[in-house]
């Protein structure tokens, strides 16, 4: 039918069916209408009124006949063949509750770790940005630089804004500012902050919940203090109080206004982890200097007409002028570079998730192939049924659609089920995600999730219902009606649920392969010496920025201060401080070597990590010292300037000589603001520790003292106990109130759950990479087991036959075990070669184990093995307990 | 009295519609116009035509309203769609070619 004509119809239909009871009376009105008529021209023909309306009734064939076959002129059909099918299903299910329970289970299995798996792809990757200009959007940073990533520097900034005119409408940025301390609410808080340019907000085309944008003057340098709050901020802080704009509060001791409060939702994407709570312009002075990385991310709204090459050029022209100005911080094929926010978002959550929800749609598929494979040995049992219904004049289509409502109806309660089931440990679920993981959305049980939930339980049901349903409805009349015993079909339908189970199997082996990776890298990683001894230690932060630590030497003398009274404690064995716990990530630097070292010229700019320690640092956490010494007290601000190297730096950078005693100038190449007054002497070298993950070798680590340097407003407390380490915290948190009480303890952890954190999101995946396989093997193995135990059902008179004859117990036995082995064997092949191929897909997600492994693909393969023999375990036993006296009776 | 299943399937269908293309009108004047223009031959029984009209409404093919009649009663009128002169168009052009073919092999002259 064309689609115009259901465009007529489909409104008349839906009249017949809702308003049922207003036809009724217009077809009454109009067949008493014809009646009247009718009787009055027999009148007018000589008839007698009785006899005229009675001859006119008459003509009519009886009213309410003729009412009944209007009415079923205009049945709607199809819905009411499927309440029907619908009332039909569900009786039939309710008779075999054993098949419907187990389809059911195994749907809301598949469905349900589906739905909880998308509502983390759909937070990450299809959540919409909350700014109405968010397809517009572009991040602009730099490749071919010494750095990587999409940070850029205050005079790169300002170079770009230069440019802007011809290219952009906006060009905003954005500050990873660190954190604030707000006080005058009870406990001072530490708020995580975000800096962005004025026009930021513009540009992504959002508005201020309450109050008004940035002023251009609040800009500029030297402008008005004032900061926005995130809604959550406000809510929790500031009970959601409508009169906020305005209020002054404190923030690092200084005064700052409220002029507006952001919308709900706007934090969300995670651009800082944790989400920032308070937003300040940004100031850039359109005269620095300042080409080191500054940890601004720009991002950037074209004009209409300009493409992005056009842009990247014009950009990459002004970094070239820069490389004239500054021809050591530039590299010669340096150029600007656009992509959409989007791009980067999802880039930074990395493909991992995908991966996993790769993965549990496989899940979904072994269980569909179980279900389709229970309901073609079912179906086999209802030939006789379908056959009786072909004979009363049910077209095959008919028949395939009641099947298919049938089994839409077990996808749909295994759906529900699932999602019910999701629902209840959502909790849980999210958990088990990393915390650092961007995304774009909250995780949660929208209408999006919801709505994929529902479409993939019709999808399911179709699909394991299709086939079924077309083997079922191609009967043969006669033979189904003649058969005794409902076995017609069988060798179809039996080869069919081979080839489901070995497909079940091959699909179950990728999986397991992909989980043992997964488990194999994180048991590796959990074996990685971290370079530090983390057991007994505690450890909590403190970011000194109010007023009171104007100077470097007022933060020091604090660090001194609070790690001499927690040394005195009586639970400590040591106390240490260190800018960036190990484990947690890098701060790069670039320094320059003041003597060279023959292939490196002074003054060359080279990248190393660096981290601001106490003297004690080292012991405290066991990191050896290799050659020199490590700092002493007297490494302060009177003695000379020191630093530590690791190993790995060492090695690169005096490849068989000692550096004790070499030079480096730390900072030099990044301008005076960077830049350390005087360079440094070597004077020990330690061991290597992985400073940002268990997984990279870390090492290029410098270390200085906090007593030589102004970076020294960060610093996480090492305390190494002498009981389980959170007994000290209350002691701890005592100390540090003494010695100020407007100073928040930031953090407090052990030092074990500091690596424990860093490994989770290998957790992550090998957790649900593990879950899935392990879910796959069990629905395989019923699988496995359901068709070689109907199969034996099925052959039990031939089994008889056979014994008769003289068969004996292992023969039997053999004739089984053979037929789960070829199903077994075709299945492993191909799943071997199917994870061949797929599990490269997550070479970025194993460590130290190949995505082809052997041993780990042999062992998986035994283990499929054994567990298909398994499941042939209990039919081979019915199968050789077969009496032939009984088996040949029962036929 | 001939039955609607003495007529060749969708005849009556139709007649119906070439009817309804002329004037809008009643259940009860089709089933005078249908005696009238057929001559008494066609006869379509009351109890017929109704679940007849009723289909073609169903279809989308000709459509209903309610109007004051010239009795002063409120009475159906059906009307053709222009779907409906679609599908006589259509049915018009095949009841042609069946009924030349059916003639020519009437003719035939008996050898």
């Amino acid at each position: 039918m064309r689609p115009e004509h259901w465009l007529y119809t489909i409104p008349l239909r839906l009249r017949s069916l809702l308003r049922s009871a207003q036809q009724d009376q217009e077809l009454d009105d109009e067949l008493r209408d014809h009646v009247e008529r009718k009787t009055q021209e027999y009148v007018a023909q000589g008839m007698a009124q009785a006899e005229a309306r009675r001859r006119a009734r008459l003509d009519l064939g009886g009213i309410e006949q003729t009412k009944e076959r209007c009415r079923d002129a205009r049945r709607v059909n199809w819905i009411q063949d499927f309440v029907q099918d619908l009332h039909y299903g569900v009786r039939t299910l309710r008779k075999s509750l054993g098949f419907t329970a187990i389809a059911v289970l195994t749907l809301a299995l598949g469905i349900g770790a589906n739905t909880a798996i998308f509502s983390v792809v759909n937070a990450i990757y299809l959540s919409p940005l909350p700014y109405p200009n968010a397809s517009k959007i572009y991040v602009v940073s730099r490749i071919g630089n010494q750095y990587g990533g999409e940070s850029i520097s205050p005079a790169i900034f300002a170079a770009w804004r230069e440019q802007q005119a011809g290219a952009f409408e906006h060009l905003a940025l954005l500050h990873w500012a660190g954190a604030a301390t707000l006080t005058g609410f009870g406990d001072p808080l530490q708020v995580p902050t975000l800096g962005i340019s004025v026009d930021f907000l513009a540009m992504l085309g959002v508005h201020p919940a309450l109050g008004r944008d940035f002023a251009p003057e609040e800009g500029a340098a030297g402008g008005p203090n004032v900061v926005m709050l995130g809604n959550s901020l406000w809510r929790m802080q500031f009970g959601a109080d409508p009169n906020v704009v305005g209020r002054s509060i404190t923030l690092d001791d200084k005064p700052y206004t409220i002029i507006a409060v952001l919308p709900a939702g706007f934090e969300d994407p995670s651009f800082s982890s944790p989400h920032a709570q308070l937003w300040f312009p940004v100031r850039i002075p359109a005269t620095t200097t300042d080409v080191g990385n500054g940890g601004l991310l720009c991002l950037g709204m074209l004009k209409r007409d300009v493409s992005i090459a056009q842009a990247e050029a014009s950009l990459t022209l002004s970094l070239s002028a820069l490389r004239d100005k500054y021809p050591k911080m530039f590299m010669p094929g340096e150029r600007a570079h656009l992509i959409p926010l989007r791009q980067l978002l999802n880039a930074w959550a990395g493909t991992a998730p995908l991966l996993l929800f790769g993965a549990v749609g496989l899940v979904l598929l072994i269980a569909c192939a179980n279900v389709a494979s229970l309901t073609l040995a079912r179906s086999a049992t209802r030939q006789r049924e379908m056959a009786v219904r072909r004979a009363m004049g049910a077209g095959r289509e008919r028949i395939v659609r009641q099947l298919l409502t049938e089994s839409v109806l077990l996808a749909v309660l295994g759906g529900a089920i699932g999602v019910a089931a999701c629902y209840a440990s959502f909790q849980f679920i999210i958990a088990v995600v990393p915390k650092d993981l961007t995304h774009v959305g909250a995780y949660q049980i929208d209408a999006a999730v919801l709505g994929f939930a529902f479409a993939l339980s019709i999808v399911t049901g179709i699909v394991f219902g299709l086939v079924p349903a077309l083997g079922t409805s191609r009967v043969d009349l006669n033979n189904s009606l003649k058969e005794s015993r409902a076995q017609s079909g069988a060798g179809h339908s039996g080869r069919m649920r081979s080839a489901l189970a070995s497909g079940e199997l091959a699909i179950s082996l990728v999986l397991i392969v992909g989980a043992a990776l997964a488990l194999e890298s994180f048991a590796r990683l959990t074996g990685v010496n971290p370079g530090f001894d983390s057991s007994n230690v505690l450890t909590f932060s403190v970011q000194l920025t109010t007023a009171r630590y104007a100077s470097p030497v007022s933060r020091a003398a604090f660090l001194d201060q609070a790690l001499a009274r927690l040394s005195a404690l009586p639970g400590t064995e040591e106390a240490a401080t260190i800018s960036i716990l190990p484990l947690t990530g890098g701060a790069d630097i670039l320094f320059s070597l003041v003597g060279g070292n023959g292939s490196v010229p002074p003054g060359e700019p080279l990248a190393a990590n660096i981290r601001v320690v106490s003297p004690d640092y080292f012991h405290a956490l066991r990191i050896p010292l290799v050659r020199g010494r490590v700092f002493t007290a007297s490494d302060n601000s009177a003695g000379p300037p020191v630093v530590v190297i690791d190993e790995t730096m060492a090695k690169k950078f005096w490849p068989g000589k000692d550096p004790v005693g070499q030079e480096i100038w730390i900072g030099k190449p990044m301008g005076p603001e960077h830049a350390d007054p005087t360079p440094r002497q070597i004077i020990g070298v330690v061991g290597d520790v992985r400073e940002s993950s268990l997984a990279e070798n870390g090492g290029q680590t410098m270390f200085i003292p906090y007593a030589q340097t102004k970076f020294n407003n960060f610093a996480s407390f090492i305390v190494r106990t002498r009981h389980p380490p959170m007994l000290s915290l209350p002691d701890a948190r005592s100390t540090l109130r003494s010695l100020d009480a407007n100073l928040p303890l930031l953090g407090p952890e052990t030092m074990d759950s500091v690596v424990a954190d860093s490994l989770s999101g290998w957790r992550f995946h090998a957790i649900l990479l593990g879950a899935f396989g392990a879910l796959a093997l069990l629905i395989a193995a019923i699988g496995v087991y359901g068709v070689i135990s109907y199969s034996v059902a099925q052959r039990t008179h031939e089994i008889g036959v056979r014994m008769t004859l003289g068969a004996q117990r292992g023969d039997v036995m053999r004739l089984v075990i053979g037929q789960g082995a070829l199903l077994a064997g075709v299945g492993i092949l191909v799943g071997v070669g199917a994870a061949f191929g797929l599990t490269r897909l997550m070479a970025s997600m194993l460590y130290g184990v190949k995505p082809t492994d052997p041993l780990t693909f042999s062992a998986v393969a035994v283990l499929l093995t054994l567990s298909a023999l398994l499941a042939c375990y209990i039919p081979t036993q019915r199968a050789m307990h077969v009496d032939p006296m009984v088996a040949l009776k029962y036929e | 009295m001939s039955k609607p299943s003495d007529l060749v399937q969708g005849t009556l269908d139709m007649l119906l519609l070439k009817i309804l293309a002329l004037e809008p009108m009643n259940g009860f004047a089709v089933s005078q116009r249908l005696k009238q223009v057929s001559g008494d031959v066609l006869q379509v029984s009351d109890g017929s035509l109704y679940p007849a009209l009723h289909k073609l409404e169903q279809e989308g093919w000709i459509t209903a309203e309610w109007k004051t009649s010239e009795y002063g009663r409120r009475a159906k009128y059906y009307s053709l769609t222009r779907l409906g002169r679609r599908q006589l168009e259509k049915e018009a052009d095949n009841w042609g070619r069946l009924s030349s073919a059916t003639s020519r092999v009437i003719k035939l002259k008996e050898a």
